[in-house]
């Protein structure tokens, strides 16, 4: 338990939103690796089913890039760096 | 006709013949010798930010490398005929895919439908990563069975 202070700054808006703001891993097209296989990474790493992973991964084919997941850095670092272990073209960007 | 992975209660067994299991084999000296054209496997999730690149590699470390080890270990024993785990399938595919991108940036491959005009019979390493890709497919569709 701790005390509440007398008096705080209030954080200007821009900085606060600067902070928490979301943090999108975006994959990227390549030649090499199959639909099928991508398909799989997307259901196995972010539990999507079937359909939502094979609509991201035609994204991705046809856009060539599509968002599969966001949030704050940490957890955005992670998923980008499980997706490189699987060999996926993965980066992050601020929303 | 059967698949190259046969799956029963004692595990997820590899059947191949010999001289594809040799050129199995030979996958993880490929992918040691830092042959990786094109740079495929050294990815960053901020290429234009170097500052937060270095961050994220000083807290990611070698545990890429680390992983990449532990399923080059899983790949050789499944190879070698011992049956595996999903896991050890998980790892063989993606040691597989490893071999594919650095066959592909090898080869010269950067866009899509190069499969189109490839002529598989006339060189051994279009030929191979050809193979991969139908080793790889056969995998994902026994895993995709246990998601």
């Amino acid at each position: 338990m701790t005390i509440a202070p007398d008096q705080v700054d209030v954080p200007d808006v821009d900085e606060l939103d600067a902070t928490v703001r979301p943090w999108q891993v975006v994959v990227l097209n390549d030649p090499v690796n199959l639909m099928s296989y991508v398909v799989w990474v997307f259901r196995k790493l972010f539990g999507h089913p079937e359909t939502e992973a094979t609509r991201l991964m035609l994204q991705v084919h046809h856009e060539g890039r599509a968002i599969v997941s966001s949030g704050p850095l940490e957890k955005a670092e992670l998923d980008c760096h499980r997706l490189h272990h699987h060999g996926l073209w993965a980066t992050l960007e601020k929303t | 006709m059967t698949g190259p992975f046969v799956v029963t209660d004692g595990g997820i067994r590899l059947s191949v013949g010999a001289d594809e299991q040799g050129m199995l084999f030979s996958l993880p000296t490929l992918l040691q010798s830092g042959d990786d054209a094109g740079g495929r496997l050294d990815y960053t999730p901020h290429p234009d930010d170097p500052a937060a690149d270095a961050e994220y590699r000083e807290l990611i470390g070698d545990d890429l490398a680390h992983l990449r080890r532990q399923d080059r270990d899983s790949f050789n024993d499944l190879v070698a005929g011992e049956p595996g785990s999903p896991e050890a399938l998980e790892a063989f595919m993606r040691v597989v895919g490893e071999a594919r991108l650095v066959l592909a940036g090898r080869l010269g491959i950067e866009d899509d439908g190069w499969e189109a005009e490839a002529d598989m019979r006339s060189d051994p390493e279009l030929a191979l990563l050809g193979w991969l890709g139908y080793l790889q497919d056969a995998a994902v569709g026994v895993l995709s069975e246990l998601l």
